[in-house]
């Protein structure tokens, strides 16, 4: 058997851990970052910085700090000044401020035990061994709203008034807090509440074209060149758009969308790579909605489905599928319904989330209506209506 | 003390092979990884600690021993362990 050719170049390039060099659509954000710390690179004992980043799910929130991180460890390190940018998630230590610092610890003293001590003596040993190596550090708490839940104020009053307990030392400890809604920040006293939200950052959604963007430099990073069709990015952002502009959902998609275009050995990602892909992370389509379904709106959607499955594009016009309906209706020997009735059905489909319709100016004269199939295997539609319509006829 | 009865003890070359090999660690888990109790690990980390080899940072209610980096005899020791690791 000849071994297949991949798409992927650089699979890595794709993780969710992965971190690019540059962040596309965040420059503005990572700059303000250094420029909030630029004044601590100068004169590291002498402040700390204290920087809440805030925005919805995949808006770039942990990359910007681990991007930053990276970029002020490295300036730090040009400069002669010892620091470190550890970056804990909050869930994973369960919101628990001991596990926390005790992560924060282990960074500087590996075999430090476990357990036997309470968080202010682990907060303790973080500044004692910061002061032994006269080193500074960045403290990035990812999903923040969780310590908030777990431990409350007083967690918070702890990590932001540290050098108020030892007046005259140098400074130590900034503070990245990560949070999806400041909302969450409410829930602390006035006092812990003012300490922390000195400068926040506000990471907007994604818009198609952003995701669009940051897809490119991914495909270009991940994949082999010419595999993954301009229409397929597009689909892809689309997809993510409606789910809030979410980049790590595209990101993941497309990854899965390559194994999908693996898997079947196509040599290139084609769009119904994309939509199985969507369908094994949601589940867009459930039997339940097929089977509610009329007789001609099944037998119009089993005629996009075979549109679609038949010529592998992403869009399809709607008088293409309108011919694809009266082909079915032909086969099951019925008088298609006219094109009025079509557009509704159309609408319906859009409504249900199975189909998507957008109209595009063609030239100068009328409109035409352009469809797609975002997030179902063409396939798989096609088969679960295919069974869906035999039963009638049984 | 002389060299050949800070360097005749089983336990102390262990322990001092074991603070080579990891860095830093606290009493308990020195007993633990060279099967030792407590109260005579802690006897043979005093010795070396006395003899300069090995110095103690104490964080709380923790205290971990590691090579004393200003002593001559320490690096002399670190040396020693890491050019026999590397011909075994």
């Amino acid at each position: 058997m000849v071994p297949h050719q991949s798409v992927f170049k650089d699979e890595s390039k794709l993780d969710i851990n992965y971190v690019p060099r540059r962040l596309p659509h965040r420059e503005k954000e990572h700059r303000l970052m250094m420029e909030f710390f630029n004044f601590l690179l100068k004169f590291p004992e002498r402040m700390t910085q204290r920087v809440i980043i805030t925005g919805e799910v995949g808006t770039g929130k942990t990359a910007l700090a681990q991007r930053f991180g990276a970029d002020i460890t490295l300036e730090a390190n040009k400069r002669g000044v010892k620091f470190r940018y550890v970056h804990v998630n909050c869930r994973e230590c369960r919101g628990k401020l001991f596990l926390i610092l005790q992560h924060a610890v282990s960074v500087f003293r590996p075999n430090f035990p476990k357990r036997g001590y309470s968080a202010e003596e682990a907060l303790e040993t973080l500044m004692q061994s910061l002061d032994e190596e006269d080193a500074h550090m960045v403290l990035a708490l990812d999903e923040f709203d969780t310590l908030i839940e777990q431990e409350g104020s007083e967690a918070v009053y702890k990590l932001t008034r540290l050098q108020e307990m030892r007046p005259g030392k140098p400074q130590r400890i900034s503070l990245v807090s990560i949070i999806r809604d400041l909302k969450s920040t409410e829930k602390l006293d006035a006092s812990a509440r003012s300490t922390l939200q000195r400068n926040v950052i506000r990471l907007y959604k994604y818009s198609s074209d952003q995701l669009t963007d940051i897809l490119n430099e991914r495909v270009a990073m991940a994949f082999e060149r010419s595999t993954v069709p301009e229409d397929v990015v597009d689909l892809v952002a689309e997809l993510a758009v409606s789910e809030s502009g979410n980049a790590r959902f595209a990101i993941e998609l497309l990854w899965r969308a390559g194994k999908y275009a693996d898997a079947e050995d196509l040599g290139s990602v084609a769009p119904e790579c994309v939509r199985k892909a969507v369908s094994s992370i949601i589940p867009t389509i459930r039997r339940s909605e097929l089977s509610s379904l009329g007789f001609h709106e099944k037998l119009f959607l089993l005629g996009a489905a075979r549109v679609f499955k038949g010529n592998q594009r992403t869009y399809a016009s709607l008088s293409e599928i309108e011919e694809g309906y009266a082909v079915v209706c032909e086969e099951f020997d019925e008088q298609p319904h006219s094109h009025t009735q079509l557009w509704k059905y159309v609408q319906l489909f859009s409504a249900l989330g199975i189909l998507k319709a957008e109209v595009a100016i063609a030239g100068t004269r009328g409109r035409s209506t352009r469809v797609s199939l975002p997030s179902v295997p063409a396939y798989e539609l096609e088969k679960e209506l295919s069974a869906a319509l035999e039963k009638r006829w049984e | 003390m002389e060299i050949e009865e800070v360097f005749s003890s089983k336990p102390r070359m262990k322990i001092l092979r074991l603070v080579a090999r990891l860095g830093a660690l606290n009493v308990s888990d020195i007993a633990r990884r060279i099967s030792l109790n407590y109260s005579t690990t802690n006897q043979h980390l005093k010795l070396l600690e006395a003899e300069g080899i090995l110095q103690q940072r104490v964080y709380g209610r923790v205290r971990m021993y590691r090579f004393n980096d200003r002593s001559p005899k320490a690096i002399a020791v670190q040396n020693l362990i890491e050019t026999w690791e590397q011909n075994k």
